[in-house]
């Protein structure tokens, strides 16, 4: 039987305050503190959410990622441990479509202010949206498919999934299209004022730390059905054992 | 600074303040779905073992 891991406890309860804490304080620091911006006035404070959101969206995939690859490796081997790998990914996949969806939202409207469209094919748009697609996808055939392989069909899936991150990293480096270039690590002239640092620093701290609580609860979600499962399971065989008798 | 030109009039402070709104809301919405989940999922599980520990009885 799975044993259920008791991540809700008390450090769970100490985790959640101090993540609530560190976001309010992120948006206090984005919404007032940190200064207007000069061409595009407050409408750019939506940065402060959706830059930290949008790298976080490229991170969660490979935490799936290496999931799916220990599950693949223990199916045969570990089966119990495989559990534990499959719960893992499948809550980091979730968190993903979570966090490339705020990107995906938050960025239309920001471009809709800045730019005038809501969307337009270029390729850090459609990378992305590609990217979403792919853990939906992933998400659906775990929901939808009846058969006794759905776990490992998934797992080959993410794996090809994860290959769609480093070309949304890299898409606005390749191809110069409606998107702005890279802000940090772009060069000479990328970076941003450094009384805006505060505001971004805080945010991907605060919604970092969002992040692993979400996928730690929905981990705990996961093995909790998973003994769920295994407890209807046994049971179904003990009440067979019992007519036999 | 106040706050208040995010509930101004313009495309820009509307547009913000969606975007912040959808971010609370998609996050608040999401971490609710677990709880509720995590709450139906335990009750099953502790339905379920009382009825195999009768059986077993």
């Amino acid at each position: 039987m799975v044993k259920h891991s008791r991540i809700f406890g008390v450090a769970g309860m100490v985790w959640v305050a101090l993540t609530l804490a560190a976001i309010a304080y992120a948006t206090r620091l984005a919404l007032v503190v940190a200064p207007t911006e000069a061409t595009m006035g407050n409408v750019q404070r939506i940065f402060y959410y959706h830059v930290p959101t949008s790298m976080l969206s490229l991170l969660f995939p490979y935490v799936n990622f290496v999931a799916s690859l220990f599950y693949l490796y223990w199916r045969r081997r570990d089966p119990l441990r495989a559990l534990t790998a499959d719960a893992v990914a499948i809550s980091a996949a979730e968190v993903t479509v979570v966090y490339s969806s705020i990107c995906l939202l938050t960025g239309m409207l920001w471009g809709r202010a800045a730019w005038g469209i809501w969307w337009t094919w270029d390729a850090r748009l459609t990378s992305m949206l590609l990217l979403w697609l792919l853990y939906v996808s992933y998400l659906m055939l775990r929901k939808l498919s009846s058969t006794g392989q759905t776990q490992t069909l998934a797992a080959v899936l993410s794996v090809f999934a994860a290959i769609d991150v480093p070309i949304v990293y890299m898409s606005i480096q390749w191809w110069r299209t409606q998107h702005p270039a890279p802000v940090f690590f772009g060069g000479a002239d990328s970076g941003i004022d450094p009384s805006m640092m505060p505001a971004f620093v805080w945010n991907i701290v605060g919604w970092a730390m969002w992040g692993i609580f979400l996928l730690l609860f929905r981990y705990g979600l996961e093995r909790r059905r998973q003994e769920s499962e295994q407890a209807s399971a046994q049971k179904a065989i003990e009440g067979s054992l019992e007519v036999a008798q | 600074m106040k706050l208040s030109w995010i509930f101004g009039s313009s495309m820009g402070a509307h547009h913000l303040l969606a975007s912040y709104l959808i971010v609370w809301l998609i996050q608040g919405g999401y971490a609710a779905w677990i709880a509720w989940q995590w709450a139906r999922a335990g009750k099953q599980l502790q339905t379920t073992r009382s009825a195999s520990s009768e059986l077993g009885s």
